[in-house]
């Protein structure tokens, strides 16, 4: 697949015959077994030991937590038919449905749900996302071993109450309650069982499906639960997930034997489209590509100027049209579009391209640089074909349009991250996945003291800001105080956004019951099959 | 008898280039508290010196533990390659089958007839087939057999149905079809030209008898120093064959285990690789013994 798609680049299709049409009819088709491709094999499916985003998509179908993900990726009730908060917002009150049963047949209590947010934030369990229960008092406290995990804010009333205390008004709390990481464990198995809980013969979980079969770097095979409380609403009966990288996707897609790809390379995005046009399916994705530059040292550290002029000379409408052919937004500023949130787009957005460079050139000389002493520096960035033309491209613009010379240098990923940790890069990517639609899984990128703040940003405005939002609990103002502090972003040049990332997908028209959404959470529960004639 | 200290070597090797590479297996973007990272090491045994973590690592080989994978939470090595390594070898020894029958057929064929077609022909498939990598071939089977007339799935293992079987059986196969024509027609031209067959022919040996009973064993000496490291190589799995088929074998794991920095993993199969190639060697000397009674004579 990949030769033939790259030689005919200029002319798509013209070497390979076009797929034979697939006719839809309008019943139910009588299987009713999805094929669906994740990235990569699951590391875990303990939800507790969560890092992946394949388990997080095999997970959504296996638990439901006190909210649970709707058709259109809105949080919806789960477990809990109803909630209330108080007026300072700190403190929110969940109400269990009673009829919430585990796939043994046991009932879904409250106990359930405090046992395993203890579990996720005990240190000797050795969860990597601990740190997003943060919002819950004492947390972190626990997290960092400063404190017994009984004293976390959260307790179970009676079995059918859950109370959540909270450090600060936390508005994204309903979206963090639907992560794997905030859904109940079946505490009797896992004592019983240890670290084998997860395997087919031991396994309970309270969601729409269970797990039949896994077979390693092969399939993970989920059927209905029958005792899900809402069981009738499920419409698949069966649920195959195969863990495949991506060209491979593309493969068994259009050989008819997955139905949905959870992604397809950015570089085949044209071809694809010609090929199977309805069938390739992007939309806007809460990620954001930047760059970002290490504050604590020259030369970007004492010079606004150099950074801005960085920021100025890029073209993100080239790099979005030509380069990702459409697929990705161009990004000016930090926080992808959400809603009810108004994006600080900067005003030399809207500039002429001379207008724009002339200042970019300005910034430049300002900062000490000319032609006959250019900018020699390297920009770091994770080891990806998709990332090396975006890349080819940034750098080759700083030279036409700046003359500085900057240099793309590739590693592997975890090199990058130990380098970022020692602050060893000047100039690095800077990517971020956002963990919940808020502009705050953004914002806190850049104030001072957060882990992964790698260039080491740290402005007392910025961070006045923050704070007087987490202490705000009504959303509109709240939401002026992030408006401001992404305006201060732009104005310092704290970092270089680029574009926005999209969800593309590959889907069967006969593949129906799904939606896109921002955190491309597409849960299987809702979909179905149509009858249909060709694969 | 110098196996021990070989695989020990091997071991050393790999623990160490591993530990050398900058970056953990823990180290991901979102960073975690340290009371944590503390906690995942010491489970792992990470915050053990070097030293320590080298010597517990020979004492649980030793007993045939390979450790817990760092990757795979909660599974064991022992299990990914009890897992994955039928379905190399299932795969591996099928593709090596058939090139034997394929290869050592056509390259018989084309060492007898030495006429343009039947020669030059085959040999010139050959000379593609080495050249041609099986990152193209794969995918090709899959556009043309299962893409394009639905005759064959596009991958998965299914447990070793024969229908999974054909592709990848077939793309792995046909570089060593390629090889083995080759040798197979050296070795036979060769052979035929030899003092002894040349006797045998003169005396009226049907060529048969020829062939099965005298001519066989000489010609199929280079192939077995051929196969031996072939069968181990075979047996640990192809990267890309697994990765375009999406076969849940071993060989991917050399690349996603040293990626991942799964410390365990990676040398759990450099040391099983190591034995391999240690055992097909050892087996292809005794097939050697065998085939040439002057080896037999000499010891």
């Amino acid at each position: 697949m990949v030769s033939l798609a790259s030689c005919g680049g200029d002319a798509p299709g013209s070497d390979v015959p076009a797929t034979p049409a697939i006719r839809v009819g309008a019943g139910l088709a009588a299987d009713q077994t999805l094929r669906r491709a994740i990235d990569s094999m699951p590391r875990s499916l303990d939800p507790t030991l969560l890092t992946d985003s394949p388990a997080q998509k095999v997970l959504d179908d296996l638990f439901e937590g006190l909210t649970a993900i709707g058709l259109d990726g809105s949080m919806v009730p789960g477990v809990a038919a109803s909630w209330e908060v108080s007026a300072d917002g700190k403190n929110w009150v969940f109400h269990l449905r009673p009829e919430a049963r585990w796939s043994n047949g046991d009932p879904v209590t409250s106990a359930d749900f405090i046992y395993a947010w203890r579990r996720e934030v005990d240190p000797k369990t050795g969860a990597e996302y601990a740190q997003a229960l943060a919002p819950i008092v004492g947390a972190m406290a626990i997290a960092t071993g400063h404190a017994p995990v009984a004293s976390l804010g959260v307790d179970a009333p009676d079995p059918l109450t859950v109370h959540i205390a909270l450090n600060s008004p936390t508005p994204y709390l309903l979206f963090l309650l639907a992560d794997s990481f905030m859904q109940p464990l079946h505490r009797a198995t896992i004592e019983r069982w240890g670290d084998d809980w997860t395997r087919p013969e031991h396994w309970v979980s309270n969601g729409p499906f269970v797990v039949k079969e896994v077979v390693i770097d092969d399939r993970i095979s989920l059927v209905k639960n029958p005792l899900y409380w809402n069981a009738a609403s499920v419409r698949p009966a069966r649920v195959d997930y195969f863990p495949l990288d991506t060209l491979t996707q593309v493969g068994r897609f259009m050989a008819g034997d997955i139905q949905f790809a959870s992604i397809f390379p950015n570089s085949q995005f044209r071809w694809l489209k010609s090929r199977l046009g309805e069938q390739v399916v992007t939309g806007p994705y809460l990620a954001i590509s930047q760059m970002a530059v290490n504050m604590q040292g020259p030369p970007f550290g004492m010079s606004r100027d150099l950074r801005l002029a960085l920021n100025l000379a890029l073209d993100r409408t080239i790099l979005a049209d030509k380069v990702r052919e459409g697929l990705q937004l161009p990004a000016f500023s930090l926080i992808p579009p959400l809603p009810g949130y108004r994006q600080q787009v900067p005003e030399w957005a809207s500039w002429s391209d001379e207008r724009r460079h002339a200042e970019a050139r300005r910034l430049y000389a300002a900062a000490g640089y000319s032609p006959a002493h250019p900018l020699r520096i390297q920009v770091d960035y994770p080891t990806n074909e998709d990332n090396r033309d975006v890349y080819d491209a940034i750098t080759a613009m700083w030279l036409t349009n700046l003359g500085a010379q900057v240099e793309p240098y590739n590693e592997e990923f975890r090199v990058l991250v130990q380098n970022l940790r020692l602050h060893k890069s000047a100039l690095f990517q800077d990517s971020w996945v956002g963990d919940y639609p808020d502009p705050f899984t953004f914002l806190q990128l850049f104030q001072t003291g957060f882990d992964q703040n790698f260039g080491a940003y740290s402005d007392p405005a910025y961070d006045a800001l923050l704070a007087a939002a987490a202490q705000e609990s009504d959303p509109a103002r709240r939401f002026q105080f992030f408006e401001q502090a992404e305006r201060r972003l732009n104005e310092e040049g704290a970092s270089i956004p680029v574009l926005y990332y999209a969800s593309r997908h590959l889907v069967k028209p006969y593949v129906k019951g799904w939606q896109l959404n921002i955190q491309d959470r597409i849960v299987s529960r809702y979909m179905y099959l149509l009858e249909h004639e060709g694969r | 008898m110098l196996a021990i200290p070989t695989m020990l070597v091997i071991a050393t090797l790999a623990f160490g280039l591993l530990h050398a590479t900058p970056g953990g297996p823990f180290d991901t973007a979102k960073r975690m508290p340290p009371e944590i990272q503390r906690s995942i090491e010491a489970k792992y045994h990470l915050d053990e010196p070097l030293w320590r973590q080298y010597l517990r690592y020979l004492g649980d080989l030793a007993h045939g533990d390979l450790g817990p994978s760092f990757q795979y939470r909660n599974t064991s090595v022992n299990e990914l390659i009890r897992s994955g390594l039928p379905v190399d070898a299932v795969i591996g020894s099928l593709a090596l089958l058939a090139a034997m029958l394929v290869g050592g057929f056509v390259g018989t064929v084309a060492a007898l007839r030495r006429s343009r077609f039947f020669d030059y022909g085959p040999m010139f498939l050959a000379v593609l087939g080495i050249s041609i990598p099986v990152f193209v071939t794969g995918p090709l089977l899959i556009l043309v057999f299962a893409v394009q007339l639905h005759w064959l799935p596009s991958g998965d293992w299914r447990g070793g149905e024969v229908r999974y079987l054909l592709l990848p059986v077939a793309a792995l196969a046909l570089p060593y079809i390629a090889y083995i024509a080759r040798m197979t027609r050296g070795a036979a031209i060769e052979v035929f030209a030899s003092p002894f067959i040349l006797t045998a022919r003169a005396k009226g040996l049907p060529a048969r008898t020829l062939i099965l009973r005298h001519a066989l064993r000489p010609v199929l000496m280079p192939l077995v120093s051929f196969l031996g490291p072939a069968f181990a190589s075979v047996l640990t799995g192809s990267i890309v064959i697994e990765s375009v088929f999406g076969l849940p074998g071993i060989g991917k794991y050399f690349l996603t285990g040293a990626i991942n920095r799964d410390y365990t993993l990676v040398v759990g199969i450099t040391v099983l690789y190591g034995a391999l190639i240690i055992a097909f060697n050892l087996l292809a000397d005794l097939c050697y013994a065998w085939l040439d009674p002057r080896v037999r004579l000499q010891s």
